[in-house]
């Protein structure tokens, strides 16, 4: 009898474990369209892209869960406000990857993750190695706004806390609704063509519409993509293809850390852009994660674009939206001469439209 | 067969052999100033027949100042220094694989063949990834350039004497050395900065040719080539063998250091200033042979032409042929390889035939 009564409530035991078991496991279809599948939150995980580390420390509003890191997502964050705003970040091990994205498959194993993140759509040498360590992994890949959201909320789910995701993915929707809604009414002719430069120290390297994020904001604020004839994908152009588009604007990359607008200015033929004539070549912020990739910062991103190509229709206060934005993302408040800096008020020079960003 | 005849007392050329030749080189100067025209016409902004003219009367006329004009910038500040740059980086190329080929006796040897090619990749990589560039990065390829050629000297020298094929085989060693040092400098560059600059870089481009650069290249190139140009007599000499060469009073190994010297020169700069352009070297020596014979004095100088030419041409494709630029190796490979294939074949069937 009390055997009975014992296997009953091993039994019972059982079945209410794999039941709390059941309603913890935490299930998705990654990137490549792979289940991933967790019994329960990660405690600790490994990423190998370089943004997605600032993402998981912002979903997570802190460092404690990031195991491993990408070594240039570790300078990125170090060398930015970041690391400012969450020290401890120095002492996560950036020893899992080289900057190349192979996985260094022991050193990642011996961070003991429960989750690694890797890039999707770049062949099994990159996955391979990680699953045969036993490993569950989420691949990833960007490029839209709608997957960014999409691996933004699996990495907030696999870490327990989808609520934080949903205040998230409710800015970025609201920004884009009220961003499209005012430059949906401007006529073709009013949007000034823009060129985003991925590369311009060396080579100058920019990309055609599709699947670039770059392309997609430039257009949801109100620009033309200048460099829209090209093909998808990343490309080298010369001087004389830039001045045969003549763009109205030019951005350059946050990632060159050398590359000033002076750059641009001081070409024989880009300096004859009408970009450069307007005084309209701005360099991307860099705050968080730089903003020119979409990451957890985006909508500042558009929205500062946004000032740029139409300060008579978009009112927004920038400096305050950022304040807020960054007490929500990362519990922090921005100081101005922090703003100052992600913003690049002083080696901006005298671009046009750009003392709308400093401090009153 | 001319080779030999060629290498002692040089037999009086007759009356018909000089208009040939005057025909020949009058044709190739042609080719290249066509080459050069097409190349300074070409691109993707658009300037017509007549404003180029105008841009180039407006030049002449007001003393060689670049007026305002986008298209006058783009045609004297762009095209004009990427041409001439390419012009002589393809007559540079041309001429150190004919030297290299003839002093090897082996029609298969081409400057990557001794690892100055590497070498200077090398340099210039280090420079990308440490965050230099202009005279430095050009003056760490240079040196890197010459760096493996002396290594290679003091592998290949064994018992105070260097054979060919020591140095073929040394040249392997250093070529391999430094391709695996670039790959290091790959596998540490940062993906978001120096990668994509040394990748690009290690496939060859003209796009960042401006007065500057071109300025830059003149002294190695031109030093180089009148090394060459001066010993383009000895070069037929060198390609008998050892034993011959020093029975005509000739130090062929003294003789063969010169050679290296200035195609080390020739090499590095170009790697320099273009990054690494293949194929030229190989092929070109080649078509050139094809066109005016074995015989160094006419074969240099062809060879100098028809790498000019080649090179412009490939160069004008490169930039204007998609509205993204195609990068210059992958266009050298792509023609280079074919015709290389054709020549090879054409090689053995009349070598069989003889």
């Amino acid at each position: 009898m009390l055997r009975h009564l014992r296997m009953t409530a091993a039994a019972g035991l059982a079945a209410a474990m794999s039941m709390t078991a059941s309603a913890d496991e935490i299930s998705f279809t990654d990137h490549e369209g792979r289940t991933v599948s967790l019994a329960r939150p990660a405690e600790r995980i490994a990423s190998i892209p370089i943004p997605m580390a600032s993402t998981l420390i912002a979903i997570d509003g802190g460092t404690e869960r990031l195991v491993g890191m990408n070594p240039r997502a570790k300078s990125a964050i170090l060398e930015g406000i970041l690391g400012e705003i969450f020290p401890t970040a120095k002492d996560i091990s950036s020893d899992i990857t080289a900057p190349n994205f192979i996985p260094n498959v022991e050193e990642l194993a011996a961070t003991r993750p429960d989750l690694v993140i890797q890039w999707a759509g770049r062949g099994p040498d990159y996955v391979d190695p990680i699953l045969n360590a036993g490993l569950t992994t989420m691949l990833i890949s960007y490029g839209t706004e709608a997957k960014t959201r999409e691996y933004m909320t699996w990495a907030a789910e696999a870490m327990g806390k989808p609520e934080r995701i949903a205040a998230l993915i409710d800015w970025r929707e609201q920004v884009l609704q009220e961003i499209q809604s005012k430059t949906a009414e401007i006529p073709e002719e009013d949007k000034p063509s823009v060129l985003y430069l991925l590369r311009a120290q060396e080579v100058l390297r920019t990309s055609g519409e599709e699947g670039n994020y770059n392309a997609f904001y430039i257009k949801l604020a109100g620009g033309k993509v200048a460099s829209a004839s090209l093909p998808a994908g990343w490309a080298d152009v010369n001087a004389e293809q830039i001045a045969a588009w003549n763009p109205d604007v030019i951005l350059l990359n946050s990632f060159e850390d050398e590359l000033r607008t002076d750059r641009i200015y001081n070409d024989p033929i880009l300096g004859l852009t009408n970009a450069a004539q307007g005084k309209r070549i701005y360099k991307m912020p860099l705050g968080g994660y730089r903003w020119d990739p979409p990451n957890q910062e985006s909508p500042l991103t558009w929205m500062w674009l946004a000032k740029l190509l139409h300060p008579e229709i978009f009112q927004y206060d920038l400096r305050e939206e950022m304040k807020k934005a960054y007490k929500t993302i990362y519990g922090h408040d921005l100081n101005d001469e922090q703003i100052d800096t992600i913003l690049r008020v002083e080696t901006q020079g005298e671009a046009a439209d750009y003392a709308q960003f400093k401090a009153e | 067969m001319s080779m030999t005849e060629t290498a002692g007392e040089m037999p009086r050329p007759s009356l018909a052999r000089i208009g040939r030749r005057i025909g020949m080189f009058g044709s190739l100067t042609v080719a290249l100033v066509v080459s050069m025209v097409f190349a300074l016409s070409a691109g993707r902004f658009e300037i017509s027949p007549l404003r180029l003219l105008e841009i180039i009367h407006a030049c002449v006329s007001n003393g060689f100042v670049v007026a305002n004009e986008i298209d006058a910038r783009i045609v004297l500040l762009v095209r004009l220094p990427r041409l001439l740059l390419a012009a002589l980086c393809g007559g540079a190329l041309a001429i150190g694989g004919t030297a290299l080929q003839g002093v090897f006796r082996n029609p298969l040897v081409s400057p990557q063949v001794l690892g100055i090619s590497q070498g200077a990749a090398f340099g210039g990589a280090l420079m990308i990834l440490i965050g230099y560039s202009g005279i430095v990065l050009l003056g760490a390829a240079f040196l890197m350039g010459l760096v493996a050629l002396i290594l290679v000297g003091f592998i290949a020298r064994i018992d105070g004497r260097t054979e060919v094929l020591s140095v073929i085989l040394s040249g392997m060693i250093v070529g391999a050395l430094f391709a695996a040092l670039v790959s290091i400098l790959q596998f540490v560059a940062d993906p978001n900065s120096s990668l994509p600059a040394i990748v690009y870089w290690l496939m060859g481009s003209f796009s960042t040719a401006t007065w500057e650069r071109l300025g830059m290249a003149v002294p190695g190139l031109a030093l180089g080539l009148t090394l060459v140009w001066l010993l383009r007599y000895r070069l037929n000499v060198l390609a008998l063998d050892d034993m011959e060469a020093r029975s005509m009073g000739i130090n062929p190994e003294r003789e063969r250091w010169y050679i290296f010297a200035a195609i080390a020169l020739m090499t590095g700069t170009t790697v320099a200033v273009a990054g690494v352009v293949g194929w030229i070297g190989l092929v070109v020596p080649h078509a050139a042979r094809i066109l005016v014979g074995e015989d160094h004095r006419t074969l240099v100088p062809a060879a100098g032409l028809v790498g000019a030419a080649y090179l412009v041409f490939i160069d004008t494709l490169a930039r204007t042929a998609t509205s993204a630029e195609i990068p210059l190796g992958v266009l050298t490979a792509l023609i280079g390889a074919p015709v290389f294939g054709l020549l090879l074949r054409r090689h053995f069937r009349e070598a069989n035939r003889a």
